[in-house]
Order: structure tokens, then sequence, then C-alpha cells
């Protein structure tokens, strides 16, 4: 089992790569659902374990619900929204895509070298689960301030929860149920909110480029 | 009478989304929150007497002590305040054609939500659903943020929920580095429990606990205004409606600072010092005085300078749970009171004289005395008290803390933060002063209060300022130095 985990956490980092060279929204959102799908899977393996060797079901309905709203939902969802709005951004991003690509590998081995240095979590296989997924939490992070439309950073969003969900699952066998739950909600209606401001942007500003939302300063 | 806390608001927002007369949603809003303010003098007098109110129902999912019930008590008060206030602004707003019947519900029912998550967030036992409560409190003000529709107003929205989100986002990494640390220690039923791993911070693994510290602390800090993470903050507070600039500002700050103090406790715990926190906090601190110093300097727009002076606070109480002894925890909490009351006071004053004026620009403004007598003497009178002057409750809370500096042998910090609030005051009194004297230049604006239950309120927050600044109620005294034993043990 182990070993399939180890596999789905490095295929996660590379998803992460992956969604950096992405150029257009569609492809990012596609990535997105791939990389859920994958924790989705890591999640109901993970649950089947749990299963067999203490009766809990709590993963396996985690699994459902990540399948139901981050596989399913919110791509369909971040799909209309881009329907909707109409713009023409000639370059999307800031740097090109190998200087990023570069950079993501710079994170991962930031991250290595900072928490190899803490004890507790440097256990062998462990430690380098915790390595990929705190790396696609930066990643995500550097997704977003990559990026100059409004979808992209609520994609780049999407990947930090992402990446903190597959952390809390590596690190500590995932968080109580409960918290679990309320997280998917707020994750959705976040995702929502952020679906309706989007569209207000692009009613106010004609475009959903975020370097025109500069008014308000000092 | 915890649960009385949470059922109040959210049957409020029920009833919102039935109601349709103005008159019966004003009803209901000021019934709700004297109701909540009743609830949270009760649980007050019960944390009083037996220290901590728990209940067995849920798995004791609800958790008051000391510590919660001070934060509980000002967000009830602010509650009540901004409820009778709200009655005179929309309606200004009514009578201007700004806003329809539909945006007064949206208005109402999101705010009793943001009420609903801030008190779910203080009262609940768990860190994960405290954490959770706090990203919905983000999500539920966004469109309070957004509410003027404007191209700054969705601009600020904007800003407001990806910086938050992604910084709350890092909170919860940090919690994940917290139960990580206590992985071995306790049982699954108590992971991120407060009590639990406070009770058992000794034993805690400590570099996961470093770790998880950091992250909190951008996290919740993000969401409390603290520089470097506080760039939502004036552009939020700015563009929101003014009752809801007096909550974001008042209250959700200190609700986020809860979050800060209550890991602060446990990492000191088990530290046994609190060098490797105070160094941060500290930090944090004085960058965030430093940043809103320079700002304020410069400042054009007065919503934007109180927004900046509630980061100026918001670091002098970080500084104050960084020096971390029984003095300045005392005043750091004492600070935390006293600066909700003065800002939210400022901030509806200034929705007052934004309704009367229609601009927020400072220099278009002139002979706000004579324009709104009582509006304008509360704004005069609460901008000496924010900028630390006495009889008002702001000087008592930072002399205590520039005093525990001192006492700490501090004295580069302590010099450091007297001499950024010398600055701050006179800032605040170059850029502000000008807007109450003068002659009114502006022919549309005529002599006279718009909103008289909004002046009933900031009056009231006045009086409670300066008599806090006088003294002390006993009671008050009582739950104060219960929640400093509750941060420092023992």
């Amino acid at each position: 089992m182990s070993s399939y985990l180890d596999i789905l956490s490095v295929l996660l980092l590379l998803s992460s790569f992956v969604l950096m060279a992405n150029k257009r929204i569609k492809s990012h959102i596609r990535t997105f659902r791939f990389q859920s799908a994958m924790i989705a899977l890591a999640a109901g393996i993970l649950g089947v374990n749990s299963l067999i060797h203490e009766g809990r079901v709590d993963l396996l309905v985690v699994c459902a619900v990540i399948i139901a709203i981050k596989v399913i939902y919110i791509p369909r969802l971040l799909h209309r929204v881009y329907a909707n709005v109409e713009y023409k951004v000639e370059k999307d991003f800031f740097l090109n895509i190998p200087i990023l690509i570069l950079g993501c590998c710079m994170i991962v081995v930031f991250t290595y070298f900072a928490l190899s240095k803490t004890d507790g979590i440097n256990t062998g296989t462990e430690n380098m689960r915790v390595v990929n997924s705190v790396s696609l939490i930066l990643i995500g992070l550097f997704f977003m301030i990559s990026r100059k439309k409004a979808i992209g950073q609520i994609v780049g969003f999407l990947v930090i929860e992402n990446g903190i969900f597959v952390t809390a699952m590596f690190a500590t066998q995932g968080m109580p149920f409960i918290v679990d739950m309320g997280m998917f909600v707020d994750l959705l209606s976040a995702v929502m909110i952020l679906g309706i401001m989007v569209f207000k942007i692009n009613e106010k500003f004609d475009s959903i480029d975020i370097n025109k939302l500069k008014n308000l300063r000092g | 009478m915890g649960f009385v806390l949470l059922a109040v608001p959210a049957l409020a927002v029920l009833l919102f989304s039935l109601v349709k007369s103005r008159p019966m949603q004003y009803t209901v809003s000021v019934t709700a929150s004297a109701l909540m303010l009743i609830a949270a003098a009760w649980i007050t007098r019960q944390v009083l007497l037996f220290g901590t109110v728990t209940y067995p129902a849920a798995g004791g999912f609800i958790y008051i002590d000391a510590l919660s019930a001070l934060v509980v008590d000002i967000v009830a008060v602010i509650g009540l305040m901004t409820s009778i206030y709200s009655i005179g602004y929309l309606e200004e707003e009514y009578r201007h054609g700004k806003v329809d019947a539909g945006r007064f519900r949206l208005y109402y029912i999101l705010m009793y939500t943001f009420i609903f998550t801030m008190m779910l967030a203080l009262t609940v036992r768990n860190i994960g659903i405290m954490w959770i409560a706090i990203e919905a409190t983000t999500l539920a003000s966004t469109f309070l943020v957004g509410f003027h529709n404007g191209k700054d107003a969705v601009e600020a929205a904007w800003k407001y929920i990806i910086i938050c989100s992604v910084g709350i986002a890092i909170a919860l990494l940090g919690i994940i580095f917290l139960q990580l640390s206590s992985i071995d220690v306790l049982k699954s039923s108590q992971y991120l429990d407060w009590t639990a791993l406070y009770s058992h911070a000794s034993v805690l693994n400590s570099s996961a606990l470093r770790l998880a510290f950091i992250f909190i602390l951008i996290g919740f800090g993000t969401k409390a205004g603290l520089a470097p993470m506080h760039t939502w903050l004036p552009d939020a507070h700015s563009q929101a409606p003014s009752p809801i600039s007096a909550l974001l500002s008042g209250v959700l700050l200190n609700c986020a600072m809860y979050g800060i103090i209550r890991t602060v406790a446990i990492v000191n715990r088990s530290f046994g010092n609190s060098t490797f926190t105070g160094r941060i906090l500290i930090g944090a601190g004085v960058l965030s005085i430093l940043a809103a110093t320079l700002f304020i300097l410069t400042q054009k727009d007065y919503k934007r300078l109180l927004a900046y002076s509630s980061i100026e606070h918001m670091g002098i109480i970080a500084i104050a749970f960084g020096i971390f002894t029984p003095l300045s925890i005392f005043g750091g909490l004492l600070h935390m009171v006293n600066h909700s009351f003065t800002k939210s006071m400022l901030f509806l004053s200034s929705g007052n004289v934004l309704q009367k004026y229609q601009t927020k620009e400072i220099s278009h403004i002139r002979g706000m005395l004579k324009v709104l007598p009582v509006t304008g003497t509360v704004f005069l009178l609460g901008l000496f008290a924010i900028a630390g002057t006495p009889p008002f409750s702001v000087f008592a809370s930072e002399f205590v803390i520039i005093t525990s500096i001192f006492e700490k042998h501090n004295f580069f910090v302590g010099m450091l933060v007297i001499l950024l609030l010398a600055i701050i005051f006179t800032g605040i009194a170059l850029t502000m002063f000008k807007m109450f004297y003068g002659k009114n230049t502006a022919p549309a604006v005529e002599p006279g209060e718009l909103n008289i239950p909004g002046v009933v309120a900031v009056a009231a927050l006045l009086v409670i300022i300066t008599v806090t600044g006088l003294f002390i109620p006993n009671e008050m005294k009582t739950l104060l130095n219960m929640a400093e034993k509750i941060i420092i043990g023992g």
C-alpha cells in the first residue's frame, strides 16, 4: 500500500509542474481535476486500509466527497465561469514557462532542506511524502502570483487547498472527520463566491485580468 | 446559554430570509443582538463563577473560558451598537436610492452570518473547527466588503477574499503541524483540542510545534492585519459600509488574534519560556506599527487612515503577547477591548461623515464640528482617544503595555514603540484635525445630523471608553485576570 501512496505523492507533485507549464485556462482546470482525482485515489487507498484494519469508514466518505466536489463539481463550475467571461489577454504569465518550472524545482529543493532539519517528521518515506505535499502548497502559491487572470488565481488557491489536504493525510493520517467536512463546506462556498466575484470583476473592469485591479493604493 | 449565543444569530439569518418590511428587519436585528448581549453577559457571569462553561452535549463541542468570554463580550457589545447604527445608516442609503429591498435582506443575512461565524470561532473547543469558522468569516464578509458594488469595492472584495483565504489556508497547515506534534501524545478523540493540547504541552514534539507556530502566526496574522500581510486591510475597511468596517476592525481582528493567543499559550508552555514566540511576535508587531506610521503620515482618505491605525493597534497587541509577562498580557487583553470600542466608534462616526459629505477625501471636508455637532465632537475625541490621550481607555492599556516592555528590560523596543506612537499622534493630528475646523465650502452639505440612532450608538461608545479609561469595573478586572492566568498558566 505504501508504495502506491509514494507513487501518488510523486505524481501529485508532477501534476503541479504540469499545471505550471499549462498555458490555457482550460488545461489549468483539467490538470486540477486530474490532481484531485489522484488525491481521491490516495484517500480511497487509505480508506480501504482503515476499513480493513480498524473498521472505520470516514476516509471512504472523505474520498467520495472529494470526487463529488473537487473532481466533478468545481471543475464544471470553473468551466462555466470561464465560458461566460469574455476576454483576450495576449500573454497570461509574467515570466516564461522554463523559468517558472525552474522556480518550481527550487521550491522542492528548498522544502526538502527546510523539512529535513525538522525532527519528528523525517522518518523515511513519510518525510518524502510531506516534502512533496508541502512543495505542492508552495507551488500553488507560486502559481497564484505567476498568472494574471482571476481564474488562474482560483486554480492556484485550489491547488494550495489540495496540498494542505494531502499534507494532513500523509503527515497525520487525516484530520478529525468533522474538520475535514467543514473544510469541504468552506472550500465549496469559497469557490462559489470567487466565481461570482470573477463575474463582477469582468463586469466592472471589462476583463478578468487582475493586473487592472490597481485603484486602491497607499 | 452557550448554544443561545450560536442559535440567536442563526435564527436571525433564517428570519431575515422571511421578513420583508424594513421596520421588521430593524426590529429583528436589534432584538437578536440584544439577546446575544444578554446571553454573553450571562455566560460571562458563569465564567466568573465557575471558571469555564462547557456542556456535555455534542461531545463537549462548546468550551468557553475567561479568554473566549472576553472576546465574546466584545463581539456582543459591538454587535448591538452596529445593529442600532445600521438602522439609521441603511435608512439614509435607502433614501438616496443606493440600496433596494433585496440588498437590505442580503446585508442583514450576511451580517448575522458573519456574527454567527465569529461566535462559533470563539466558543468551540476544537482548533480545527475554529479554523473553519474563521475561514467562514471571510466568506461571509466578502460581499459585505463589496456591498457598494463599485469598481473599488469589487477590487477590495477580491483582494480581501484571495489574500485572507490563502493566509488562512497557511494557518491550516500550521494546525496540521500542531496535530502532528501531538500525534504520539493524545488519543485520536482529543486531536486539536485546546484543553488537551494545553495540558499536554510539555510533551509535544517541539520542532513540529515551532513550524506550527510560524504557520499559524502567518495565517491568523493575515486575518489580524499584522504587517507585512496587512495589505488587504486598508482596502477592505475603507470600501466596506461603515457599520461593517466597525465589525471588521473592532471584532474580526480580535477573533484572529484570539487564535494566535491560544497558540502562543500552548507553544510557550511547551518550551517553558517565551523567547521563540516573543522574538517573532515583537518583530511582527514593531513592523506593523512602522508600516502604519508611514501610511498614516501621508494619508488622504480618512477611512483608510482609521484602517492603518487598526494595523498599528494590532501590532501593539502582538508586542504585548510577545513580551509575555503577566502585566503585558493584562495590558494586551485590555488593549483588545479598548481598541475595539474606540475603533468601532470611530468607524461608525466616519459613516455619518461619509453620508453627510459623500466623500472620503480629507481635503474635501471642512467645518465638521459645525455641520455635524455630535458626530464631529465624538470623532474628534475618538481620534484623541485612539492616539493614546488620557483620560480615554486606550491610554491606560498602552501605558500598561509600555511599562511592561521596560520592566522586561527591552529598552530598544520600548523606545521605538514610544517614538512611533508619538509620530502617529502627530500624523493623525496633522492629517485629520483639518476636517473639524474651518468653513464648510461644499454647498450641498447642510448642518444637522442624519443618522439619529447612529449618533446614540457612537455617544454610548464614547461614554464606555471614557468610563473604562478612568476606572476598570471589578468584574472586568477579574475576567482579565482569569484570562491572563489561562494564557500564562499557573
